[in-house]
C-alpha cells in the first residue's frame, strides 16, 4: 500500500484513544443489528465446523464413503435424481463421479477452511504487530531494514511464490498447515504498516512521553503502553484480514495449489465443482454459496467490531458509515 | 519533489532485486529436474547432460544469477545451434522449455493482460464512484442502504466465485453471450469486447465496492465541513454541492487508489485469467511456476513487481498532487 | 509415452493450465464398435467433401515445438502432419484400418536386410519442398541428424537407441561429419544401419524426424518459426510461439505423390491458447467460422456429457476414438511390502474398477483393463484376467491373500499420485482407490506430488516409491513400444529416466523381446507382443485400471471425419469443411 494514503488513514484512526473497555465494546457491537446477526451466522459456522463428525454422524454419512449407485457412470458420472441427488439420506445431495456425501464433505471443509484462516490471521497478526513495533521503537537502522523487508513483502507476488513453496516443500507436511503458514507468512506487510504508522503517532503522544521520561525501557513502554492503544487498530484490521484469507485459501485451492483431495476444503470443493456447472449445478452452488455467506457475514462482523472500537463511529451504529472505512483497503492480492 | 524520485528508484531498484533473488533462492532448490523436463521425459542421461551444459544449468547458482544481471544491463548472446541470437537489453533471458526470449513472450501477453485491466479498470471506476456518489448524495434513505449492503457483499466474493456464476447465468442458462475468450482488439474489435465483457464485469463488481465505500466515505466527510454548511445556507443545491465540492474532496484518495489497484492488477490478475481462460501473463506465470522455468518467472515477477513499485510512486504523487496538505517526504 | 492428444477439463486453475483436461462427451451418443477398434461418433455434415473454404482449429495448447526434429508425435501427429512429411505414416482410415503403417515420402515400407538391421528407402519421384526445390534423402539424413542436438532434443528415443552411434551423437552443429550409420548413396535412397534388429522401423519412420530439412534453410533453434514444408500446406504464418497458426496450399505439394493426405481446406488457422470449457462450448454452439472448426487437442469432459447425451443434434456431431493407452496402478518390488508378490494380487483382487471409472469420467470415457496391452487388435492384444476383481473388486479373495502373506490385521500403504488434473494419475483416482482397498482391509495413504516432481520420482531407480499410479500410450500401435521400455531389463536406467519400473529383468522376457523385434511381419510379431503380455500379467508387477475413449466436438459444417485407432482422435488432413 502506498505510505501516503496509509499515513493518511493512520491519521484518521483513533490514535489517542486507548481501548475503552470491553464492556462497551460489547454494548456497540450489539447495539448493531447486522453486525450481531451476522457474529451469529459466524458462530453457528464455526460450531459446525468444531461438531463435524457429530454432525455428520447425526445425517448418518462421511465424507469419504462412496456411493457408485448413485451417479450415473454413462452420463459421466451425473448424479441421479434431481437437484444433484437431494434426498433424505442426503441432505445436500452428491459429488458427481463418486457419490460422496455432500453435506458431510461441506461441514468437514468448514472446519479446513476457517482453520486455515485462523491460524493465518493469528500469525499475520503476530508478525505485523512485532515487525511494526520493531521498527517504530527501534534504532533508525533497524526501521530502514525492517521497512525495506516490508515493502519486499508487499512486491511478493502471493500467488507466485506459494505456488513455489508449495511445490517445494516435501508433501508429507500437513498441507493445512503447510498453507496458513504460507498465507501468513506472505501477507503480514499491511499489519505491519498500520502498526508502525500507529506506534509513531502514540509515540510523540503525552502518557507515552510521560513514560519515558519515567525512565522505562522500550519494551516496557512497548508493552504497558503502547499494545493496547494498538488494540482497537490491529483488532480491525484482523477482522478485515480473516475473511480475506479465507478467500486467499479457496483462491488457492481453486488454482490446484491448496488442499489436496480426499481433504474437502470449500476453496477445493469449488475446484471440482467447476466444470458441472451445466450438468450438475447444486454441486457448484453449495461450496460458493457458503464461502459467500461466510465472508460476508465476517465483513460484516469485521465492520461492527470497528464501529464498537471507534468511539467516534458510536454515535452512528449502522454497517458501513463512517469516515474509517478507508482503513478497509486490506492487501487484496488475490483478485 | 527530485529527491522524493530519486529515493523512491532507489528503493523500488532495492525491492525488486531482493525479488529476484527471493524467487532464485526458492525456484533452485523446488523439486523438479529443469534440464529433464527441457530435454524430454524419455532422454538418456547423457542426453539430460548435454541440455544441462547447454542451458548453463551446471554453473553455480551465483553465477547463473550474475549472468541474469548482466543480461539485463547489457544483454546477452544465446546460440541457436547454427547460430547466435542476440537478446538486447534489458535482456530477462530465454525460457528453459520453449526457447522464447522471455521479454518478447511477456510482450506478447502484456496486451491480454493489458485488455483484461483497462476494460475492467473504466467500469470499476465508473461504477465505484457513482455508486459512492449516489449513495452520499442519498445517506439515510433505503437507496443507500441497499447500495451499502451491495458493496459489501461485492467486496465479500472472491472472484472466482462472481465469475462462475455470471457464466451459469450468462453463458449457460439465458445463453446470452458466449464462453469468455480473448481475441485480440487489432483482430476483431467487437469480438474482443464480447469476449472480455464477463471478465471485465467480474472484476468491476469486486473493485468497485472498495471505491463506492471509499468515495462515499470520502464526501461523507467533506459534507461535515463547516464550509459546505455555509453554502447551504447561502441556497446552493444540493445537487450541486455534491457534484461540485463533495466529489472534489473525495477524489485524491480515489486517484490515488486506482493508481495502486492498476498496477497491482497487471500482475495479479491470475485468478481471472485463469478462471476465464485468458492467456495473459497471470496464467502464463503460472504455468512457467509448474514447469520450473525459472528465467520465466522470474522476468515475469520482475515485470509485475515493477508495475507494483511504479504504482505506489505514481498513487503517493497523485496523492500529493491531488491533496496539498500531503507532502512528500 | 507420446501423449499427443491433450485431455481437457477445464483448467481452471492455471495450476491445471498445464494440465489440459480430459474428457469425454457423452456417452450415450456416439455409438461404440464391438470391436474394440475406434468408431467415428459421426460424420458431420452430408454430402461429398469438396475442396475449398478454411478449416479452424479450436486447442488449448499452443504448437510450441514446431520443429520437426522436436516433436514427440505418434505417427506424425496432426497438425504437424499437414506440413511436414515423413518416411513413412499412418494410414488415414477410421478404426483398426488406421492403425496401420503405410508408405509417405518413400515408395515403400522399407526393405530390410535379412536380419532387419539394415533397412533402405527409395524416395518417390517429383517430391518438391515449398520453394519448388527437390527433396532429397540427404535432407532426411539432416534433419534425423539435427534430432541429436541438445538444442533440439525433445523426441522420441529410439533413434538414439537403434542407430549405430546413436548413443553417443551429438548433433550436426557439434559434429559436422554427420552419423555413418545413415547412408545417402544417391538424391533418392537413404540406408539405415541399426545395432540390432528392429522389425518395427517402419513404424518408426512415422515420426516427424524423418522429415526432410534443408541444411541450408536451417535456423536452429528458430527453425520451428517457419520450418520448411513438405507436405500439402505451407506456414504463412506463426504468432506467439505457435499460439496462433495459419496455414496455406504448398502449390508444390502434388496429390499424386501423396495418397494420404486429403488436403480439402484451402486454409488452416489453428487458434489456442483456450480454455477446455471456450473450445467445447464454441464447437456446440457451432456459430460463424466456428460451424467448420475442429479441435486436435481437447476431449469432452465428464461433466459435459449428460449436457451432449439429452442433444440429439449435439451428439451427431461427436468423434468417438480409442488410442492405444493404459492408466494403471504400478509397483515397486524392491520396496516392502511390495516385494511379497501376495501382496501385490492381494491389491490386483481388491481394485474396484468400477469406481476408478466413474473417476476417470465414466463408462463413456473409460474402459476396464485387464490387460496391460491397449484392448486393440494391432497391439496383438490377448484377453487376460489374472486376478479377476469383478466390476467392484474382490475383498474376501484380497484378504485371504494378504493373510498368507502375514498381513492378518491389514496394512497400511502409501500410493504416490500426481496433483495434475489429467483424471489419469491425479487425485480422483487414487481416492476412489483408496475407498476400494479400504474394503480389504488396507489403508491407503495418500501421497500427491507436484507434475514435475512426480514424473521425477516414478522415473528415478533411488526415489522410486512402492505403490503408484502410472499411465503409458502408444508410440506407434503396436505392442514393442509398449512392453520394451517397461519390462525389458535391459532398459533399466540407473541415474537417469527409468521407465522399467517394475525393476523386471527377466532372461526370459528379455529373449522373447529380441526375437519379436526380428520379426518384419508385424502380425505375427503382434501375435506374440500379446502372449508376451499375458505372460508377463502374471508377475502382477501392474494392476491394469483402465483405458480412455476420446469423445471430441466438431462444427457442423465439418465433412469426412475420419478417426483412425492409431490416434484415436479426428484426422485434419481427411477433413472437408465445403
Amino acid at each position: 500500500m502506498s505510505e501516503a494514503l496509509l499515513v493518511q488513514e493512520a491519521g484518521a484512526a483513533p490514535a489517542a484513544a486507548p481501548a475503552s473497555g470491553a464492556r462497551q465494546f460489547w454494548r456497540r457491537l450489539r447495539a448493531q443489528r447486522a453486525a450481531t446477526v451476522a457474529a451469529a451466522v459466524v458462530l453457528l459456522l464455526f460450531l459446525a465446523a468444531l461438531a463435524a463428525p457429530l454432525l455428520a454422524a447425526l445425517a448418518g454419512q462421511d465424507p469419504d464413503t462412496y456411493h457408485p449407485g448413485l451417479v450415473d457412470s454413462a452420463a459421466g458420472g451425473v448424479p441421479v435424481g434431481s437437484f444433484g441427488g437431494i434426498s433424505a439420506d442426503h441432505w445436500f445431495g452428491v459429488e458427481p463421479q463418486t457419490g460422496r456425501d455432500l453435506f458431510a464433505r461441506v461441514v468437514y471443509g468448514a472446519r479446513v477452511s476457517l482453520g486455515v484462516a485462523v491460524v493465518a490471521t493469528v500469525l499475520q497478526v503476530t508478525i505485523g504487530v512485532t515487525v511494526g513495533l520493531a521498527a517504530a521503537l527501534g534504532s533508525r537502522l533497524l526501521d530502514q531494514v525492517l521497512s525495506r523487508i516490508t515493502d519486499i513483502n508487499v512486491a511478493l507476488p502471493l500467488m507466485v511464490i506459494a505456488l513455489g513453496l508449495l511445490a517445494i516443500v516435501p508433501s508429507s507436511f500437513p498441507r493445512p498447515v503447510l498453507i496458513a503458514l504460507v498465507i501468513g507468512g506472505i501477507n503480514w506487510a499491511g499489519t505491519s504498516k498500520i502498526v508502525r504508522a500507529q506506534a509513531l503517532a502514540l509515540k510523540s503522544l503525552d502518557f507515552v512521553s510521560a513514560a519515558r521520561l519515567s525512565g522505562r525501557g522500550r519494551w516496557s513502554i512497548a508493552r504497558r503502553e503502547l499494545l493496547p492503544s494498538l488494540a482497537a487498530p490491529v483488532i480491525t484490521y484482523a477482522a478485515l484480514l480473516f475473511p480475506v484469507n479465507i478467500t486467499v485459501e479457496a483462491a488457492l485451492s481453486f488454482l490446484g495449489v491448496g488442499i489436496k483431495p480426499p481433504t474437502p476444503s470449500w476453496g477445493q470443493m469449488l475446484t471440482e465443482a467447476d466444470t458441472w456447472y451445466q450438468s450438475a449445478p447444486t454441486y457448484l452452488l453449495l461450496p460458493a454459496g457458503l464461502l459467500f455467506v461466510t465472508v460476508l457475514a465476517l465483513t460484516v462482523l469485521g465492520e461492527g467490531v470497528r464501529t464498537a472500537l471507534d468511539p467516534r463511529a458510536a454515535s452512528r451504529l449502522r454497517i458501513g458509515t463512517g469516515r474509517e472505512e478507508r482503513q478497509e483497503r486490506t492487501k487484496e492480492r488475490a483478485s | 519533489m527530485t529527491g522524493f524520485l530519486l529515493r523512491r528508484l532507489g528503493g523500488a531498484v532495492f525491492v525488486l532485486l531482493s525479488l529476484t533473488v527471493v524467487l532464485y533462492a526458492v525456484f533452485y532448490v523446488a523439486p523438479g529436474d529443469v534440464a529433464q523436463i527441457a530435454c524430454g521425459p524419455r532422454c538418456s542421461p547423457a542426453q539430460v547432460a548435454q541440455v544441462t551444459a547447454q542451458l548453463r544449468l551446471d554453473d553455480p547458482v551465483y553465477t547463473q544469477y550474475l549472468h541474469f544481471l548482466q543480461g539485463i544491463v547489457a544483454g546477452r548472446d544465446f546460440s541457436t545451434g547454427t547460430g547466435v541470437e542476440h537478446c538486447s537489453a534489458p535482456c530477462l533471458g530465454v525460457s528453459y522449455q520453449s526457447d522464447q526470449q522471455v521479454m518478447r513472450l511477456i510482450l506478447t501477453k502484456l496486451p491480454v493482460t493489458g485488455s483484461l485491466v483497462i476494460g475492467a479498470f473504466a467500469l470499476w471506476i465508473l461504477l465505484g464512484v457513482g455508486t459512492g456518489v449516489l449513495s452520499a448524495w442519498r445517506r439515510g434513505r433505503i437507496t443507500e442502504r441497499l447500495l451499502t449492503w451491495l458493496t459489501l457483499a461485492g467486496t465479500a466474493t472472491p472472484v472466482f466465485v462472481i465469475g462462475l456464476l455470471l457464466i451459469i447465468i450468462f453463458c449457460s442458462t439465458l445463453q446470452w453471450l458466449p464462453s469468455p475468450t480473448y481475441v485480440p482488439f487489432t483482430e476483431n474489435p467487437e469480438q474482443w469486447a464480447w469476449g472480455l465483457l464477463l471478465p471485465w464485469v467480474s472484476l468491476a463488481l469486486i473493485e468497485s465496492a472498495k471505491y463506492a465505500r471509499l468515495t462515499r466515505s470520502s464526501m461523507l466527510e467533506t459534507l461535515a465541513e463547516d464550509h459546505v454548511r455555509t453554502f447551504r445556507a447561502y441556497g446552493v443545491s444540493e445537487r450541486g454541492i455534491i457534484g461540485r465540492h463533495a466529489l472534489r474532496g473525495a477524489l485524491a484518495p480515489v486517484i490515488a487508489l486506482s493508481a495502486l489497484d492498476f498496477g497491482t492488477m497487471f500482475g495479479g490478475a491470475v485468478l481471472t485469467e485463469s478462471l476465464f481462460g485468458i492467456p495473459g501473463i497471470g496464467r502464463e506465470l503460472v504455468h512457467a511456476v509448474k514447469v520450473v522455468d525459472l528465467p520465466v518467472v522470474v522476468g515475469m515477477v520482475l515485470v509485475t513487481g515493477f508495475f507494483v513499485v511504479l504504482a505506489n510512486a505514481v498513487a503517493d504523487m497523485l496523492y500529493a498532487l491531488a491533496d496539498r496538505r500531503v507532502v512528500l517526504s | 509415452m507420446s501423449q499427443p492428444s491433450v485431455i481437457p477439463r477445464r483448467v481452471a486453475t492455471t495450476a491445471a493450465v498445464i494440465l489440459v483436461l480430459v474428457a469425454g462427451l457423452a456417452g450415450c451418443a456416439g455409438p461404440r464398435s464391438d470391436d474394440g477398434g475406434g468408431s467415428g461418433g459421426g460424420s458431420g455434415a452430408s454430402g461429398k467433401p469438396r475442396k475449398g473454404g478454411t478449416l479452424t482449429v479450436l486447442n488449448s495448447n499452443p504448437q510450441e515445438d514446431f520443429d520437426p526434429a522436436r516433436l514427440y508425435t505418434s505417427g506424425g501427429g496432426n497438425v504437424p502432419s499437414l506440413v511436414f512429411r515423413t518416411l513413412t505414416t499412418r494410414n488415414r482410415e477410421d478404426g483398426a484400418a488406421g492403425a496401420q503403417v503405410v508408405p509417405d515420402l518413400a515408395t515403400s515400407l522399407g526393405t530390410p536386410s535379412k536380419n532387419a538391421t539394415v533397412w533402405t528407402y527409395t524416395l518417390k519421384d517429383g517430391l518438391k519442398y515449398e520453394d519448388g526445390t527437390a527433396i532429397t534423402s540427404a535432407d532426411i539424413k539432416y534433419g534425423i541428424e539435427r534430432s541429436f542436438a541438445a538444442e533440439l532434443s525433445g523426441g522420441a528415443p529410439y533413434l538414439r537407441d537403434w542407430l549405430i552411434g546413436g548413443a553417443d551423437y551429438q548433433g550436426p552443429y557439434k559434429d559436422k561429419k554427420g552419423l555413418d550409420s545413415i547412408e545417402v548413396p544417391d538424391d533418392r535412397t537413404i540406408v539405415f544401419h541399426l545395432n540390432k534388429p528392429e522389425g518395427e522401423f517402419p513404424f518408426l519412420a512415422t515420426q516427424t524426424q524423418t522429415t526432410p530439412v534443408p541444411r541450408a534453410k536451417d535456423t536452429g533453434t528458430t527453425y520451428e518459426e517457419h520450418p520448411v514444408s513438405s507436405g500439402p500446406y505451407k506456414v504463412v504464418s506463426n504468432e506467439n510461439d505457435g499460439e496462433r497458426l495459419v496455414l496455406e496450399r504448398n502449390p508444390h505439394w502434388s496429390a499424386k505423390t501423396d495418397e494420404e493426405r486429403k488436403a480439402y481446406p484451402d486454409r488452416i488457422d489453428v487458434r489456442s491458447g483456450l480454455d477446455s470449457a471456450v473450445i467445447n462450448q464454441r464447437l456446440s454452439a457451432s456459430q460463424g467460422a466456428d460451424a467448420a472448426a475442429v479441435t486436435t487437442d481437447t476431449n469432452l469432459g465428464p461433466a459435459e456429457l449428460a449436457k451432449v447425451s439429452s442433444d440429439k443434434k449435439l451428439a451427431a456431431r461427436v468423434g468417438t476414438g480409442h488410442f492405444g493407452y493404459t492408466n494403471y496402478i504400478a509397483f515397486n518390488p524392491k520396496v516392502k511390502p511390495f516385494d511379497n508378490p501376495k501382496v501385490r494380487q492381494a491389491i490386483s483382487y481388491a481394485v474396484d474398477r468400477s469406481s476408478v471409472i466413474n473417476a476417470a469420467g465414466g463408462s463413456s470415457l473409460a474402459e476396464p483393463a485387464t490387460t496391460y496391452l491397449p484392448n486393440q487388435k494391432s497391439f496383438g492384444h490377448t484377453p487376460y484376467d489374472h486376478f479377476p476383481a469383478g466390476e467392484t473388486g474382490n475383498a474376501a479373495k484380497a484378504k485371504e491373500l494378504l493373510k498368507e502373506a502375514g498381513y492378518a490385521k491389514g496394512l497400511t500403504v502409501t500410493l504416490t499420485h500426481s496433483n495434475d488434473k489429467d483424471f489419469e494419475t491425479s487425485p480422483e483416482i487414487a481416492t476412489a482407490l483408496q475407498a476400494a482397498l479400504k474394503k480389504a482391509g488396507i489403508t491407503v495413504e495418500l501421497k500427491g506430488l507436484e507434475g514435475n516432481d512426480y514424473s521425477d520420482t516414478i522415473h528415478s531407480a533411488a526415489k522410486e516409491p512402492g505403490f503408484f499410479l502410472a499411465h503409458w500410450g502408444a508410440d506407434w500401435p503396436s505392442g514393442g513400444p509398449f512392453l520394451a521400455p517397461i519390462f525389458d531389463g535391459r532398459q533399466i536406467v540407473k541415474d537417469g529416466a527409468n521407465f522399467n519400473t517394475g525393476f523386471l529383468d527377466d532372461p526370459s522376457v528379455n529373449k522373447e523381446i529380441d526375437e519379436i523385434n526380428k520379426l518384419t511381419d508385424l502380425e505375427a510379431a503382434a501375435q506374440r507382443w500379446g502372449a508376451l503380455d499375458k505372460k508377463i500379467g502374471e508377475k502382477a508387477l501392474t494392476v491394469p485400471l483402465f483405458h480412455p475413449v476420446y469423445k471430441r466436438l466438431f462444427g457442423q459444417d465439418v465433412k469426412n471425419v475420419v478417426i483412425s485407432d492409431w490416434t484415436g482422435v479426428l484426422d485434419i488432413s481427411q477433413v472437408a469443411v465445403k
